[in-house]
């Protein structure tokens, strides 16, 4: 394991650098998975590009939209004021990543670009409609932060490109965000299947917006969109979340693996996706004036 | 007396052990789990730059060794008999050039038909894990036959007849994991030959005189040539026993003719350590209407992987656990260890503890059920006490196991078993060794007044040579300050049979009771001259002789003793008496009584998501018996370290087998318990001296990992109506099993 280290104090520095190094080179927010990969020989990059001194990546603005700097890390997310109200599914997301020691380094950007399906804060950010700003040198772009990851580790980033944030809109008054996750212990745990709901009640207290996604359950993090649209317009109660949790559980591609078997996974996906929606419920009404 | 260091990051490792011009060592394995060995090729690895040596079976002595099988050598020959058996070493200037050498090194082989697991390996026409096994050179006491590396066994009574008394017979089966230790320092040795041919090896160890007699054997030189150090160990647990890389970093660094060190991965770790055996455990017992045990037929298989390894010795040790601490008139118990195509899987924490204790406790519970019992009742009404006999016969005495199981129901507040739904408590106890085995010490008393402890044993983390010091310090009347201790150099310190079976503290702590009975005669004799004062109308006080109204200090009588006499120094000993038993109930067995046993208690009370299967531990209580708590502090956290480890087998641990491969090889996917896994772990220390330890202690290291795996079941099965009889109990588990149960 040996390349060269680079430092850029710049965004246009740093993809200049990475434009020379084409496929050979890697950008290195907090290292948790790139250094972990390159370790066990699945990566082999001839020049890492460090984000570590370019700034303008870190910043978390919350007025009307929200945008996140690539380089915020989940510590930060999690401490944030403005994701302890109605945004605290974010926080959720951020305060089960790793331990301690990964959380203070490791970044949303990385989360993004890794494409892990199991990849926590991702989840959460497909339930809130999330884009993606890329810029690359031949400018900028956004894209929808669905579809992004096209496989396990693959994403829509093109060659050269750095992410430098992701954003999503303000949400309307009367909702919710929670973050679910099981897995085997309860730190340093790679999610077996995690859920992320957003809800928005009108006045009538039917579903106005939902949204419900989920993680580790296939090839990358989805949106249950036919358990989405299975709310459109009804009130939450008991047996439509139950049910909608098993439309979830069907339109899930779980694998049986190392961590879990694909059974538990989806039974997993229709217990989890009824009680993120109880507690989104739960919090709209504690919320309300 | 090693905690300050070792908290503020200043003690030294074996792993940060380091000489001037030291190469590094790596080792290639094995990917084929079984196959002939058709050539291997390391001319191109050799050449790569950084590279100073490459062996392979070739270039080393061709010895077979083991402790109680020799049957296996330092790489594979012509046969490789498990995915991450050695094949062949590398010395390189850098760690990673001696792993990208290890990539350049051809191996060809030719695949054999596997056997992955006990059934595999008993099942009739299966391939012969090893074809020669009756020439091996083996403890004549073995049973050997085939596959089978050891069958002990324990007769006692008639089961039949004790079947046929019974008015229920309960047939239950249950499997357990293969959990690896969880040591923090990988295991880790530097080797350097000087000019007389003598090898000096740093090692973390726990036992330096056995690996210094495995190193003589395999580099066929006399013991003498052959020096261990232990420089400190990151934890051990039993799974640094036998020898780990110790051979690698001699042979190469004979080879280069520098130091060279060896230090293990953590995949290495996961696939070719000596992880603990995963058992299948077949439980019959036959029970009256009233709870009375009548007998008991039971047969425990140990995987113990393509070597022999501990294997023998542990399915020896799992006859005694099959028994239970309980009072049955009837036994045919048997103990298998197995070969497969598996790492060879040896001792961790109470070896056989664990698997078997999880299958008689959770039986226990099954009959207490069936029977319409308490369970606690159940365990009253056979366990054994003062004056009975254990399974073979030896005489039990301070048997502290009623106040323990009391002690632990009334703590976890047994009465009200099932405060709620989805809630529940659970009981298990068991017993322990103290493990003999001889201890020698010298003490000196230096000229200002301060004592040197010289021993052969390794202060592996469980604060037993501070016990050691303690019962130095007590008998001799210092301070614990004024103790400084020398261990593990297997040239400069006496023997010990070392840091293994709870007995560390126990016997060093004996062997300086009777250090310190001789230099207590030494000084009087010296004080008595000097101070011109009958003998007899002195005593030791503080760091001084006094009587007469005249004193004299240690250090002022071991500097006369230097100046006229070679100073002030004991040599005590210590071997535990043998326990006697009845040799006629017992065959095949290496380890046919407890000695100093203990015993204990674990209660739980848990709850379980009825949904996920998920179970949260709202309380864990422990009442051990330790005999005399000679320090409560490091007992408790031994208590609470053991439960740390038995929850991760109960819960979550488990090495992942597919076709003789494991699958979660890295810390990622292999789930020890974190901080936040792991609830406050309440301990009780009961105490009821034993004859022989050091002011009655027993042995406290060990057994705290045995019952929660037991414990945690009965408590789920309390909780939920669900028995898991398969570990580790994942969420998943019980989460289909309920599943199943509501269909
Ligand atoms: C012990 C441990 C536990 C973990 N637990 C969890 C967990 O519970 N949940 C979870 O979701 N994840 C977990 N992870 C994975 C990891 O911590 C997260 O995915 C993290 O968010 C990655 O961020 P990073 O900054 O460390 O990324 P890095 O490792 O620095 O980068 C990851 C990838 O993204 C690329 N990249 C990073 N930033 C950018 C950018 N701005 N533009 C373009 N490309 C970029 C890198 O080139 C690399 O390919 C864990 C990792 C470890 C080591």
């Amino acid at each position: 394991m040996t390349f060269d280290y680079h430092e850029p104090t710049s965004v246009r520095e740093a993809i200049e650098l990475s434009a020379r190094f084409g496929g050979d080179g890697r950008f290195l927010a907090g290292g948790t998975d790139l250094m972990v990969q390159i370790h066990r020989g699945r990566l082999n990059p001839r020049h890492v590009v460090s984000l570590q001194c370019v700034p303008g990546l870190d910043g978390i603005e919350v007025d009307g939209a929200v945008r996140l700097g690539a380089r915020v890390t989940h510590r930060r997310l999690e401490s944030a004021e403005a994701f302890q109200g109605a945004l605290r599914g974010l926080a959720e997301g951020a305060e089960v990543v790793g331990g301690h020691q990964v959380r203070n380094v490791a970044t949303v950007g990385g989360n993004i670009v890794n494409a892990s399906p199991a990849a926590d804060v991702v989840v959460v950010l497909l339930a809130l409609d999330a884009t993606l700003t890329c810029l690359g040198p031949a400018g900028e772009r956004t894209v929808a932060l669905d579809g992004f990851a096209t496989a396990p580790g693959v994403t829509g980033l093109r060659p050269n490109e750095l992410l430098t944030r992701a954003s999503f809109p303000r949400l309307a008054p009367r909702s919710a965000t929670v973050f679910l996750k099981a897995g085997r212990r309860r730190a340093m745990e790679i999610s077996i299947a995690c859920v992320a709901a957003r809800v928005t009640l009108d006045d009538l207290e039917r579903c106005q917006d939902v949204r419900i996604a989920l993680g580790a359950v296939a090839p990358t993090a989805i949106r249950a969109r036919a358990a989405e649209r299975h709310l459109e317009a009804r009130p939450l109660t008991d047996g439509l979340m139950r049910e909608t949790g098993r439309i979830a559980a069907a339109e899930c591609r779980p694998i049986g693996d190392v961590r879990a078997s694909a059974r538990y996974r989806a039974l997993l996906v229709a217990t989890l996706v009824p009680r993120a929606l109880a507690r989104c419920l739960e919090r709209i009404k504690l919320g309300a004036p | 007396m090693d905690a300050p260091g070792k908290v503020t990051g200043t003690a030294l490792y074996a792993a940060d052990f380091a000489l001037p011009g030291m190469l590094y060592g790596k080792v290639l394995r094995s990917s084929e789990p079984h196959a002939r060995l058709v050539r291997i090729d390391a001319g191109r690895a050799a050449r790569l730059p950084g590279v100073r040596a490459v062996i392979t079976a070739a270039d080393v002595p061709d010895v077979r060794y083991g402790g109680s099988v020799k049957d296996e050598r330092v790489f594979a020959r012509d046969r490789i008999r498990f995915a991450g058996q050695p094949l062949a070493a590398v010395a390189a200037t850098s760690p990673d050039a001696a792993a990208a050498a290890l990539t350049a090194i051809e191996v060809v082989c030719e695949p054999l038909r596997p056997v992955f697991d006990v059934a595999a390996a008993l099942a009739p026409g299966a391939p012969l894990v090893h074809d020669a096994w009756a020439s091996y050179t083996a403890l004549p006491i073995l049973h050997r036959d085939g596959n089978v590396c050891n069958r002990a066994r324990i007769v006692v009574g008639d089961v039949e007849r004790g079947f046929v008394e019974a008015d229920r017979v309960f047939e239950n089966r249950f499997t357990t994991s293969s959990v690896h230790q969880g040591y923090t320092e990988p295991r880790a040795a530097v080797a350097q030959w000087d000019s007389s041919g003598q090898v000096t090896v740093w090692s973390n160890t726990q036992l330096p005189f056995e690996i210094q007699t495995t190193l003589a054997e395999i580099l066929q030189l006399p013991p003498s040539k052959v020096r261990v150090i232990v420089p400190g160990i990151g934890g051990g647990f039993g799974g640094k026993l036998r020898i780990g890389v110790e051979h690698f970093a001699a042979l190469l660094a004979m080879k280069t003719g520098r130091p060279v060190k060896v230090m293990t991965t953590s995949e290495e770790e996961l696939t070719a350590a000596y992880a603990r055996q995963p058992a299948t455990v077949a439980v019959k017992t036959g029970v009256t209407n009233d709870g009375r045990l009548t007998a008991r037929e039971a047969r425990l298989w140990f995987d113990t992987g393509a070597f022999a390894g501990s294997g023998p010795g542990v399915a020896s040790v799992a006859t005694l656990m099959l028994a239970g601490p309980y009072r049955i008139p009837n036994l045919l118990l048997e103990g298998f260890a197995v070969y497969t195509n598996k790492t060879n899987f040896g001792s961790f924490r109470a070896p056989s503890g664990p698997q078997a204790n999880f299958a008689v406790e959770s039986q226990m519970d099954i009959i207490a059920d069936a029977l319409g019992l308490d369970p606690l009742e159940l365990r009253l009404k056979n366990i054994v006490r003062e004056g009975e006999e254990g399974p073979t016969g030896q005489v039990l005495t301070a048997v502290g196991l009623e106040e323990c199981l009391r002690r632990a129901a009334d703590a976890i507040g047994w009465r009200d078993r099932r405060p709620e739904v989805g809630r529940g408590k659970g009981i298990a106890c068991g017993w322990w060794t103290t493990t003999g085995g001889s201890s020698g010490v010298y003490v000196k008393v230096n000229p200002d007044g301060t004592v040197a402890l010289n021993t052969g044993a390794a202060e592996i983390g469980t604060a037993a040579l501070t016990g050691a010091a303690q019962v130095l310090a007590e008998d001799l009347g210092v301070q614990m300050a004024d103790i400084n201790v020398v261990s593990a150099d297997t040239l400069s310190t006496p023997f010990d049979f070392g840091a293994q079976g709870s007995r560390t503290a126990f016997a060093v702590g004996n062997a300086c009771r009777a250090a310190v009975a001789d230099l207590k005669r030494q000084i009087l004799a010296l004080a008595s001259k000097h101070l011109g004062v009958e003998e007899s109308a002195l005593a030791l006080r503080e760091g001084s002789v006094v009587g007469a109204g005249k004193r004299a200090t240690l250090g002022e009588l071991a500097r006369i003793s230097q100046a006229s006499g070679g100073g002030l120094i004991a040599h005590g000993t210590f071997v535990a008496p043998p326990t006697p038993y009845d040799t006629k109930r017992v065959e095949g067995h290496v380890y046919p009584a407890f000695h100093s046993p203990s015993f204990h208690a674990h209660a739980t009370d848990l709850s379980v998501d009825a949904e996920t299967g998920e179970i949260t531990i709202h309380r864990y209580v422990v009442a051990q018996d330790v005999g005399f708590a000679m320090n409560p502090a490091a007992i408790e956290g031994q208590i609470e370290g053991g439960v740390a480890q038995g929850l991760g087998q109960a819960l979550s641990e488990e090495i992942v087998y597919e076709n003789g491969r494991v699958l979660n090889a890295n810390l990622t996917d292999y789930k020890m318990p974190t901080a936040r896994d792991v609830p406050r772990v309440e301990s009780i220390l009961v105490q009821h001296p034993s004859l022989v330890g050091p002011f009655g202690a027993k042995g406290v290291g060990e057994p705290p990992n045995i019952e929660p795996p037991a414990a945690i079941a009965n408590a789920v099965a309390s909780a939920t109506g669900v028995r898991i009889t398969s570990l580790p109990i994942t969420a998943e588990k019980v989460a289909l099993a309920l599943r199943e149960r509501a269909k």
